[in-house]
């Protein structure tokens, strides 16, 4: 298999006697955008500060362009780092801040010159060049963190939740930004952020991570599609799964031999090619998405207990044998709490797991 | 006062605000935080105004006449005290002294500080309080022995004795004030600089220093005023008259007067104060500075 950009092999972390990292193995390849994703405390920021420099390697490998780095100083690396507090030095202004890499370095001053010139111009950083991080509004230190990090010219980025300090509005301009910036640069990139809405939209790679394993890595929208596991279909998406503890029966249907009793008499369709034997114990996954209402007379009936309007789309909370389900429509929908109606499930879209190891069917 | 919104209305709950209440709203805070600063001031500057307005009394004025002004306001007593053999000496060693024990401590501190702040070496929480010892003890225990050690080392009567002795009893001080400014520079601000390049001594000096830099001028102005003042120490391992500090001299001041002349004790209580504030002003204005342009978060 051909060598990753960014390679972690058996790579393990512990603080003290605590094992953080238990054995991280990931290739990034070059120029790829690779978004760390994972519930706060999964070891994200743990995995990104090793690959920096700012944190020994307890055990295993991390290589950079071919190059093991396990030993090699942050500054050797060739690695920028944008931190979530920014990290600004607070008494240098803007254009201070930006060549002080540069000037640790011993550049030459026409080189910082040009290369601040020319960070500034990508990011619109060119009026604000004399002031101070303390005058600045929080998107413009944000620039001037991704500004530290561009002029240095670095073969990998990294990033540790650098939006996660703005407001909504905001986040979403600089998500875009930021990705527009890779886009020109094509710098490799390393991402973390525990917002699965800033995985999907931002990776080419999501990798999922929980308790300082890796659970699962791909394109997002795969991982959207197949989740490999429990942990991956209950994390990934907004408004989450549903996840309905089931059982396998066989039924007298010929084309549906197979399906999940949920509650005593519910019974739902599980795709044809699923693993799953009768009687076997089953966690029964469908997105809200892709359950469909229909009319009271059609599919499962459900009562509604609670409808959220969203504007071009619809929340609705419903009751299903005493089981509660998310429906998300694109409707219009009319519904009141405590309407009654039918739900049909795409047996396609439904995902299974096994209730004992939490893994796909 | 608490209110309540009916109907578009507020509702005053309880009596109807009087002279007083409004009184209070508009000069509280004055009287809040007057009040107390005005007390402060001159609970501080009362005898400071004191010794000033007597050093320009005459000799016996201060046996003869109650009143808190001079019959007739005169320099004489600070001609007499600029004219005394050995004041410029005393001045001058006063200067010297302080001068070396706020430089070398402040370098000294600067390194150890950065030590207890950014490592996490074993027993730096129990040193860190061994550290303090020097200053918990009381300094007039340590005279006997530092007097019996200096005397060994053939040091009473020199320089050498005040500059270790006054080293010794500011690097902790300055230490123990630096440790805490330099933990409040968030690591993360560090570890970028590293990132960036920086090692050690240049993190020091372009990003830890200039952040911290009200808590390197606090430990400067402490130590500078430890040194100015400083007594039990030069009173016990210095003898010849050359060789004392200010503080000594005055000290003596008193002894080598028949009838004691207040205007000149006075004046020469003024001279050894006033290089002090002014050091104090100009060093409060910089600290102030630095906080004002935003160089502190
Ligand atoms: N310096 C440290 N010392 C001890 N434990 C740490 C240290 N840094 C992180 N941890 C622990 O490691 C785990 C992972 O932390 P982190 O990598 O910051 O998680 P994430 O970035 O995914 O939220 C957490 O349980 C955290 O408490
Ligand atoms: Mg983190």
């Amino acid at each position: 298999m051909a060598e990753g950009y960014v390679e972690y092999s058996g790579l393990k972390k512990n603080f003290g006697a605590v094992p953080i990292l238990h054995g991280i193995d990931l290739k990034i390849d070059e120029g790829a955008f690779v978004v760390l994703v994972g519930p706060s405390g999964c070891g994200k920021s743990t995995l990104l500060r090793m690959t920096a420099g700012l944190e020994s390697v307890t055990d295993g490998d991390i290589k950079i362009a071919g190059r093991l780095v396990n030993r090699v100083h942050a500054s050797n690396r060739g690695i920028a780092m944008v931190f979530q507090s920014y990290a600004l030095y607070p008494h240098m202004s803007v254009d201070e801040n930006l060549a002080f890499s540069l000037k640790m370095r011993k550049t030459p001053l026409e080189r910082i010159a040009e290369a601040i010139k020319g960070a500034a111009g990508i990011l619109k950083l060119s009026p604000l060049l004399d002031r101070l991080p303390a005058q600045l509004s929080g998107g413009q230190r944000q620039r001037v963190a991704m500004g530290r990090a561009l002029v240095r010219e670095p073969a990998v980025f990294l990033f540790d939740e650098p939006l996660s300090n703005l407001d909504a509005k905001l986040r979403v301009e600089m998500r875009a930004e930021i990705k527009a910036l890779h886009q020109r640069l094509a710098t490799t990139t390393i991402y973390v952020t525990h917002d699965q809405i800033e995985a999907m939209t931002m990776a080419d790679t999501v990798v999922v991570m929980h308790d300082g394993r890796i659970e699962q890595v791909g394109d997002p929208l795969a991982i959207y599609d197949r989740p490999e596991n429990l942990f991956v279909a209950d994390f990934l998406g907004s408004p989450a799964m549903n996840l309905l503890d089931g059982k396998v029966v066989a039924t007298d249907y010929p084309d549906q031999p197979r399906a999940v009793e949920v509650a005593p008499g519910v019974l739902l369709p599980i795709p044809g090619g699923a693993a799953a034997e009768p009687g076997q114990s089953v966690v029964y996954g469908v997105r809200p998405e892709h359950v469909a209402l229909v009319g009271e007379d059609a599919g499962e009936p459900v009562t509604m207990t609670l409808v959220e309007p969203a504007g071009w789309e619809t929340h609705l909370h419903a009751d299903l044998a005493g089981l509660s389900l998310r429906i998300l429509s694109v409707e219009r929908v009319g519904a009141k709490p405590g309407d009654r109606a039918g739900i049909l499930i795409d047996p396609e879209r439904v995902h299974l797991f096994d209730r004992a190891t939490g893994r796909r069917l | 006062m608490a209110t309540l919104t009916r109907g578009g209305e507020t509702a005053m709950i309880g009596r109807e605000p009087g002279f007083f209440d409004a009184l209070m709203a508009r000069f509280g805070r004055v009287i809040l935080i007057g009040l107390p600063l005005a007390f402060l001031v001159i609970w501080t500057m009362v005898p400071l105004i004191w010794a000033l307005l007597a050093s320009f009394k005459e000799p016996l004025e201060i046996y003869e006449s109650r009143s808190f002004w001079p019959r007739n306001p005169s320099l004489d007593a600070y001609w007499t005290v600029l004219g005394m053999d050995g004041f410029g000496k005393w001045m001058f060693n006063s200067i010297l002294v302080t001068v070396v024990a706020t430089i070398v401590p402040l370098i000294l501190s600067i390194i150890a500080a950065y030590a207890f702040a950014r490592y996490l070496f074993p027993f730096r929480h129990v040193l860190l309080l061994l550290y303090l010892v020097p200053r918990i003890i009381p300094r007039v225990s340590l005279i006997v022995p530092l007097n019996d050690l200096m005397t060994d080392l053939g040091l009473i009567n020199t320089y050498w004795v005040l500059y270790i002795t006054y080293i010794a009893s500011a690097v902790p001080l300055a230490t123990w004030i630096l440790v805490g400014f330099f933990k409040a520079v968030p690591r993360e601000i560090e570890e970028s600089a590293t990132i960036d390049g920086a090692n050690m001594w240049n993190r020091l000096r372009y990003v830890i220093l200039p952040i911290a830099w009200p808590g390197v001028v606090t430990a400067a102005v402490l130590c500078i005023r430890e040194g100015w003042n400083e007594f039990a120490f030069v009173l016990a391992l210095v003898t010849e008259t050359g060789m004392r500090t200010l503080p000594y001299a005055l000290y003596m001041l008193k002894d080598s007067m028949g009838v004691q002349d207040y205007a000149v004790y006075n004046a020469f209580t003024i001279l050894t104060v006033l290089p002090l504030l002014v050091v104090y002003l100009l060093l409060e204005r910089r600290v102030v500075d630095s906080i004002v342009s935003g160089a502190v978060k």
